[in-house]
């Protein structure tokens, strides 16, 4: 099994002959797209193929069931947002009245519109997450020359993010072994006695960053100076090449990028009044 | 790298003034600290947007405050830049779209920014020795969250269509009084115990970057 950013996925899986520019490339483009459709089943497509591809690549499904309270909170905001607080407007069909507040069929209309917009976006962002390692984002930077210090610093980033989560369980544990219990306690002292937390968690990275300074010094690691100017080879860049596949998959993501943009902005193919699933519910409610 | 100056007690003034034969360099440990920085924010931040939330990245009581305006007033420019970086990472775990945040990075690095440009504009006391101390950092968090409040439900949420023109107050307010509630709670706390060992290690940076 590899590590990823969100989880475990198997060594097997298909994401892995995929060259990690490409998840990038693909996080980066994809993620624009829910930005140019209107229609809801057309996001809903999206983001079914995108649970397929999450399937396809061997992805635990059940690292997603963080994300569902995560769905679900955000669905209810956006609802409340565009019917409850979405105001009084004599010029809108009303199609249902909650506790005095008359719900009206352009709010929810867009508020599933906003709600479809949504989702893919995110799983876009679940799916680069679940399926690539800390080495891969490295590799990624590095791929489109990004300098050696931010790729350097974003490596190492992620890898402290790891350090300070294994530090708090450590600070947790020893805080619990002196008889500090939080069960059954209000969460307002849950929260005052957080800070109990971040102290240790402060001062344990500061004292981290002197050990990880003086051991990239002892290396030859330079912020500026002498052993910046030496030309080194990228090893790591040794192990990953650019497969036909790879550009293949470029030039796709890029291609439908291409047609979405003429689909949506020439034609207006995604406009909410071509929307079926549109009309269909407007039908329903009216 | 920093050579430490080496006094008993020292005066707010002296703090944030480089003595004279003090040599201050922009070194490794800035990197360091900076990649630290971001990987504490990174959790502290993801469980704030996780444990509290309101919906696109805006929460009810954001821990990542702390590592945000405290960080940045020990490490000036290293902690600004932290400071806008972790969000992203921190947002991108508890759910948000990639687009939505960045766009928050402007909001994110004014509230890191202010606290440290006022420390160092008025020479504040980090170790929060008198009331002035308390109250510049109490402004400072006010003004900055209210930046942030301002620009991410306006700007970023409206800007892509996630809320109506009624809903914004409960995006900003949200915003607003999750920052600061969160700031209160961690970053006098923080300031008061850290800021005495801080300002002497050779991290410390008393301009911006060094």
């Amino acid at each position: 099994m590899n590590k990823t950013l969100l989880g475990y996925v198997p060594k097997e899986s298909p994401i892995y002959e995929v060259h990690p520019f490409v998840k990038l490339f693909f996080l980066l483009v994809v993620s624009l797209f829910p930005l140019f459709v209107a229609a809801p089943e057309w996001n809903f497509g999206l983001l079914i193929f995108l649970l397929l591809l999450m399937f396809l690549c061997r992805i635990d499904m059940r690292t997603l069931r963080i994300y569902v309270p995560v769905a679900i909170s955000m669905g209810s905001i956006i609802l409340l947002s565009y019917t409850v607080l979405g105001g009084r407007h004599a010029e809108f069909q009303v199609v249902a009245s909650v506790f005095g507040f008359p719900i009206y069929w352009e709010r929810l209309r867009d508020a599933l519109v906003v709600y479809f917009r949504i989702l893919p976006m995110i799983a876009t962002m679940v799916f680069f997450l679940s399926t690539s390692r800390e080495r891969d984002v490295i590799v990624a930077m590095r791929s489109i020359k990004m300098p050696f210090v931010v790729t350097y610093v974003f490596a190492m980033a992620l890898r402290s993010a790891g350090m300070v989560l294994e530090d708090f369980h450590i600070v947790r544990q020893a805080e619990q072994a002196r008889g500090f219990d939080t069960t059954g306690k209000s969460l307002a002292y849950k929260i005052r006695k957080y800070v109990m937390y971040m102290i240790p968690l402060f001062a344990l990275s500061l004292r981290r960053a002197e050990e990880f300074t003086n051991a990239l010094v002892a290396r030859g690691y330079s912020f500026t100076g002498k052993a910046a100017r030496i030309k080194r080879a990228d090893y790591i860049l040794s192990h990953y090449s650019y497969k036909l596949h790879d550009y293949i998959l470029i030039l796709l993501i890029a291609f439908a990028f291409g047609l979405l943009l003429y689909l949506s902005l020439g034609l207006g193919f995604f406009d909410l009044n071509k929307s079926a699933f549109i009309r269909w519910l407007h039908q329903v409610l009216s | 790298m920093a050579t430490a100056v080496k006094k008993a007690d020292l005066t707010a003034e002296e703090i944030w003034a480089v003595q004279p034969g003090e040599r201050r360099s922009v070194g490794v440990i800035h990197i360091v600290i900076l990649a630290l920085l971001i990987g504490i924010g990174f959790v502290v931040g993801a469980f704030g947007s996780i444990s509290f939330p309101l919906g696109f990245g805006v929460n009810f009581f954001w821990t990542g405050i702390a590592v945000q305006q405290v960080g940045a007033v020990w490490f000036g420019g290293w902690g600004v830049l932290a400071g806008a970086i972790f969000p992203f990472f921190s947002n991108a775990i508890a759910g948000t779209p990639f687009y939505v945040s960045l766009a928050y990075v402007p909001a994110n690095a004014v509230q890191a920014f202010l606290p440290a440009w006022a420390f160092r504009k008025f020479k504040a006391d980090p170790r929060l020795k008198s009331g002035r101390d308390y109250l510049i950092l109490f402004i400072a968090m006010v003004v900055s969250s209210a930046f942030g409040a301002l620009w991410s439900p306006l700007v970023v949420l409206r800007g892509f269509g996630l809320l109506t023109t009624e809903s914004v107050p409960l995006f900003i307010w949200g915003w607003f009084g999750g920052n600061v509630i969160a700031g209160v709670v961690f970053n006098f706390i923080l300031l008061k115990a850290l800021s005495a060992v801080v300002i002497r290690t050779p991290a410390f940076v008393k301009r911006w970057w060094s």
